[in-house]
């Protein structure tokens, strides 16, 4: 390593620390196993490591997405909580309704996600920048009221305000199963991407988000990719929601499709930086983290004076709002920017960064 | 002055925007292997045509035929995978891409015939840069590419789309004589490589060299169609460039 330019030594660091994040996500629920166990060994994830990974992983699993349709297409969707709620609901609605057992009913969760997808795809992804913002917010917003408000004779057809209740899933351990369901998720999620990227249809997708008219003339049928784009990361965040469905064994509107979860995979796509591979799902796992531990939910608390322990899920969500404002103004291409090799985090960066996101 | 055997066709093609017709019932029709000037001064609606011909405006009367069916009304990516290329007058690059990246996009899309997959794409834009002089520099980022260089991009794109007719708006503008003269030694390479063109231009000198057949607009109507030395004498052309007191004048002597 010696002769190095700091930034490549850095990249190494960087990606060591990763891998090692990733083995232990993936090894360490193995402790739990009754084998393990009866031959001593020490337990290193209860109830509550199982509850933040599995979560991790979901937003790991949304934020890719939300990065197909946002970062690599350019189409800046506000409202894809949507396909989660809709995945959930799909899920709930076969296993309650239906009777279904959970592995059959789990595949339809992204395909209703991207049947809905296309259905409003095709009128919304006419518009452009904040007009399509806008409009997908609405759209977000509008299939959770309809979800907790619609009755059919009388009766509220999914639900309605108290939710639907999933009988548990008979698995031994349930934690694993679950976390390790969400992981699969979460690497078809980067797999995907990653595939996408190296594709005639990533092609097509980068072209329309750094110029459409360009796209268009030459031979890229801008329509039918934006739409399939956006219908790939209903897909993927619909297949999170089928998952969540089953293990939270609870859905109701409140849980299924919370505004927040718009902003939250929004703020961690760009953290780790758009249109990458890798970007979102790490700043899904860093943002998460912080997230919890503002909010008291991790073993180490913070404990600020003056702050008084109940006040500290504001303080969280004040944190993620400067924190949003100063990645889209001086780091637009996001953290993972640093670690590629291509950029080393300067007052010079930040300053040049500045002036291309000024107007 | 039609060709005997006509690849696009304009047929009293006209666009108006409000009251104004930016296009006025413009005919004519370009032959295979043609290249062929469009000149006129500012307004006189040569971006206009062009964007009747590939799809970006619809029009408001008149008909295009491309090889002999109309292509009025299709989408620009429809009129792009028939094998009608185009370049930007304000030229479009994908910014975050490499120059050599911009020239694979085009050569993954484009025309229906024979598209390349992924890894013979690059193999495709390596050519395509060679022949506009572009090679040295494939691995550059956008950003860093001179203006000069930016046209010749914007040409290297639609020239990997694997076009048979190729609709080139403006690139020399902004040019100084030198560069001109680079960029006509591209435009010649890019025609002698078989490919029909039609070169939109405001500098009359530009093609006077390389076009055999000029069409002069004037506020959306067709004033002359011919070769450039004819073209060029033609009174109404002369009013319509220089003014009316140097046609006079002109008259005079």
């Amino acid at each position: 390593m010696i002769g190095m330019p700091a930034s490549r030594i850095w990249n190494r660091v960087f990606t060591a620390l990763a891998m090692a994040v990733l083995a232990y996500a993936v090894l360490a629920p193995l402790s739990s196993l009754d084998v393990l166990q009866s031959l001593g060994m020490p337990l290193l994830t209860d109830k509550l490591w199982f509850r933040l990974a599995t979560i991790t992983a979901m937003f790991v699993v949304m934020a890719s997405a939300w990065n197909i349709i946002g970062g690599l297409t350019g189409y800046a969707a506000f409202g894809n909580v949507a396909f989660f709620g809709i995945g959930a609901y799909t899920v709930g609605m076969l296993i309650t309704k239906a009777r279904w057992p959970f592995l059959l009913a789990l595949p339809l969760a992204p395909a209703a996600a991207a049947v809905f997808a296309v259905l409003i795809g095709l009128p919304l992804l006419r518009l452009r920048g904040h007009y399509f913002a806008v409009a997908s917010l609405g759209v977000g917003v509008a299939v959770g009221e309809l979800v907790q408000n619609v009755d059919f004779r009388g009766e509220p057809l999914f639900g309605g305000a108290s939710g639907l209740f999933l009988p548990i899933l008979a698995v031994p351990n349930r934690d694993l199963y679950f976390f390790y369901l969400m992981l699969a998720a979460a690497a078809v999620a980067i797999g995907v991407t990653w595939a996408v990227l190296r594709s005639r249809f990533g092609y097509g997708l980068i072209a329309i988000r750094e110029n459409e008219e360009a796209a268009a003339v030459i031979g890229v049928n801008t329509t039918a990719y934006k739409v399939a784009a956006f219908a790939l990361a209903a897909t993927l965040t619909g297949l999170a929601g089928g998952v969540f469905a089953q293990w939270n064994v609870f859905v109701d509107q409140e849980n299924s499709f919370p505004i927040g979860y718009n902003v939250e995979m929004i703020l961690m796509a760009l953290l780790g930086g758009t249109g990458t591979v890798f970007g979102p799902a790490a700043g899904a796992v860093v943002l998460q983290l912080l997230i919890q531990f503002l909010s008291g939910s991790l073993p180490i608390t913070l404990q600020i004076p003056f702050v008084p322990d109940d006040a500290m899920p504001v303080l969280a969500q004040v944190v993620l709002g400067v924190l949003l404002m100063l990645v889209v103004v001086f780091a637009p291409r996001g953290v993972i920017d640093f670690f590629g090799g291509r950029s080393t985090l300067s007052i010079a960066y930040l300053r040049r960064s500045l002036r291309e996101t000024s107007v | 002055m039609t060709s005997v055997d006509p690849q696009l066709e304009l047929k009293n093609v006209t666009k108006r925007f409000g009251g104004v017709a930016a296009v006025d019932d413009v005919t004519f029709a370009i032959g295979k292997g043609e290249i062929l000037g469009v000149i006129g001064p500012n307004g006189a609606g040569k971006t206009t045509l062009l964007n009747c011909i590939s799809g970006v405006y619809r029009l408001d009367g008149g008909d295009v035929r491309w090889q002999g069916e109309s292509i009025a009304g299709l989408a620009p990516f429809r009129v792009a995978r028939l094998g009608i290329g185009r370049t930007f007058q304000i030229v479009k690059p994908f910014t975050s891409m490499t120059v050599r990246e911009n020239v694979v996009a085009g050569a993954l899309f484009g025309s229906d015939e024979d598209r390349p997959r992924l890894g013979a794409a690059f193999g495709r834009a390596d050519g395509v840069l060679e022949l506009v002089g572009l090679r040295s520099k494939a691995d550059l980022p956008v950003s860093a590419m001179t203006i000069p260089d930016r046209k010749r991009l914007e040409v290297a794109r639609a020239v990997a789309t694997r076009p048979k007719l190729l609709l080139l708006d403006e690139v020399m503008a902004g040019l100084n004589p030198v560069e001109i003269d680079d960029a006509l030694e591209m435009v010649r390479a890019v025609h002698q490589s078989g490919v029909t063109v039609v070169l939109i231009e405001h500098v009359m000198r530009v093609i006077v060299g390389v076009c055999a057949r000029v069409v002069v607009l004037d506020v959306g109507r067709m004033l002359a169609d011919g070769p450039p030395d004819v073209v060029l004498r033609d009174e109404r052309v002369i009013q319509a460039y220089l003014g009316e007191r140097y046609a006079r004048r002109l008259r005079g002597s």
